[in-house]
């Protein structure tokens, strides 16, 4: 099967950039601050495992 | 199985340069991330560039960290506990594991919320890998305490699908009704305590091939010889696979359905293998070496080229299960357990692939190394089953010595302990006792 790593690639960003503007809507609060944290750790794996592929 | 092979086909089957390109270039990331971050590396990557490294023999020019340094570097240093190999500000840390300190004063890895997922995943790998489906209701008869083995195994499996139960406050028969009563079918423990299960089941009059549901094992803590995994499979009925791993660098190796040899996470990891002799020039294919490696996405407590004392040696041919990562054999043992005796390397690894692969009748045992004036003198002290009579002692004690001497050159004494007299472990056995360094 052949997999599009540079759409993929576009909507893991997509999730940080949209992490980021949640994070500036939440002003500090803890319960989006941490889940935020959480899900950059899964954006994090996401990047090693498909962005990096592309060259 | 689903009839899908791959946790992540993408990498599991990129081209062999195409994964050497991808963890140069980490490793260059991470030499920089640690030089910036870590005041261990700083000091001891002085006058390393990363830039500069271009090719594997670049990678060879950086200095190998020793686990010594690892316990230096945190005894008596601030940040407490951790010392000058943190990486990242201590308020960012949410996970704490530590080696078992079985060679000396323990080390203690904690991890970021990242980081720590960072080390469920690649064990997803080694799951997957192993056969592993959400269908899957996994029992862990262990307490897992500070050791992150099981801890790794419980989170990689609850984030495959698997149900995850976890068989801590409970003793060895009490398990073995629980993972009878939940119908689990996988299992993950030390192979030591994989056997030690079977033997406490038969007890209870519990075959664990007949009244239990356990098609398949994962097994982590302590090397796992073939001829043990074959007798695991035989006691249980059940596929067995073996995984490499450790606190300092998390789970790095596993076996595929092809159960030869152990494929490397890559390009999560990079391996190299080095002369047994030199420690420093690289050994091809099929040589046996020792293992160096680099975890190259975890960046909390970066380790760069750390040297496991593991004598292992990478397969020369592909795996037929299409994954194109390098595949290692775990045949060697530890360094730190090899001894020249009457000019013979021994390496305790030999009795148990020969009493494992052999000598059914063996339950336990222990090898115990004393010196008589200058004479070192190897001592062995076996186990057998409860069905095996008294009268069959002395024919199997010269079978076992003659075996052993086939294979290691070197002739043992051997002792018959009864049922029950030799120690039973749960996490790292210590079946080899060297009584000539006190």
């Amino acid at each position: 099967m052949e997999y599009d790593l540079r759409a993929m690639d576009r909507e893991i960003k997509l999730i940080e950039q949209s992490v980021g503007r949640l994070r500036e809507l939440g002003g500090g609060i803890e319960v989006v601050e941490r889940n935020a944290d959480s899900i950059l750790a899964f954006t994090y794996l996401l990047k090693r495992s498909i962005s990096d592929i592309l060259e | 199985m689903d009839g899908k092979r791959y946790w992540n086909p993408i990498i599991e089957t990129l081209p062999r340069e195409r994964l050497q390109q991808i963890e140069l270039k980490r490793f260059r990331e991470l030499l920089r991330w640690a030089k910036e971050s870590s005041p261990f590396y700083k000091r001891k990557l002085r006058g390393i560039e990363p830039e500069d490294i271009r090719t594997m023999e670049d990678v060879a020019k950086v200095p190998m960290t020793e686990k010594d340094e690892l316990r230096a570097a945190q005894e008596g240093k601030e940040p407490y506990l951790y010392g000058d190999l943190l990486a990242v500000p201590p308020e960012r840390l949410s996970v704490f594991h530590q080696t078992s300190g079985t060679t000396g004063r323990p080390v203690y890895f904690p991890d970021t919320y990242e980081s720590w997922q960072w080390v469920v995943e690649v064990w997803c790998y080694i799951l997957y890998g192993a056969g592993f489906r959400p269908q899957d209701r996994l029992f862990l008869p262990f307490a897992y305490n500070v050791y992150i083995a099981f801890w790794q195994g419980h989170y990689a499996a609850e984030k495959l699908g698997c149900e995850v139960v976890p068989g801590g406050a409970l003793d060895t028969q009490g398990r073995i009704q629980k993972a009878k009563e939940v119908r689990a079918t996988a299992l993950m423990n030390t192979p030591t305590y994989g056997l030690h299960l079977a033997e406490v089941a038969k007890e209870m009059g519990i075959d664990p091939r007949r009244d239990l549901e356990v098609k398949k094992m994962i097994c982590a803590g302590e090397p796992m010889p073939e001829p043990t995994r074959l007798r695991m499979e035989e006691l249980w009925g059940a596929d067995v696979y073996d995984h490499i791993g450790g606190t300092e660098v998390g789970g790095w190796g596993g076996m595929c359905s092809e159960k030869k040899g152990m494929h490397v996470i890559e390009p999560h990891y990079l391996l190299e293998m080095v002369d047994l002799e030199t420690m420093s020039k690289s050994v091809p294919p099929g040589t046996k070496g020792v293992t160096v490696i680099t975890p190259l996405c975890r960046r909390c407590i970066p380790l760069i080229r750390f040297n496991l004392k593991d004598v292992m040696l990478v397969m020369e041919k592909p795996c037929p299960c299409g994954r194109t990562s390098i595949r290692v054999d775990e045949i060697g043992g530890r360094v730190d357990d090899l001894r020249k005796i009457r000019g013979v390397f021994f390496t305790p690894a030999i009795v148990e692939e020969v009493l494992r692969s052999q000598f059914p009748e063996v339950t336990e045992f222990e090898t115990v190394l004393t010196q008589e004036g200058v004479m070192p003198v190897l001592a062995l002290r076996v186990e057998f089953d409860p069905s095996i009579g008294e009268s069959q002692w002395k024919e199997l004690r010269g079978r076992i010595r003659e075996r052993l001497k086939v294979r290691s050159n070197l002739t043992f004494e051997i002792d018959v302990v009864k049922p029950g007299g030799l120690p039973r472990y749960t996490l790292k056995s210590a079946r080899f006792k060297d009584l000539t360094k006190r």
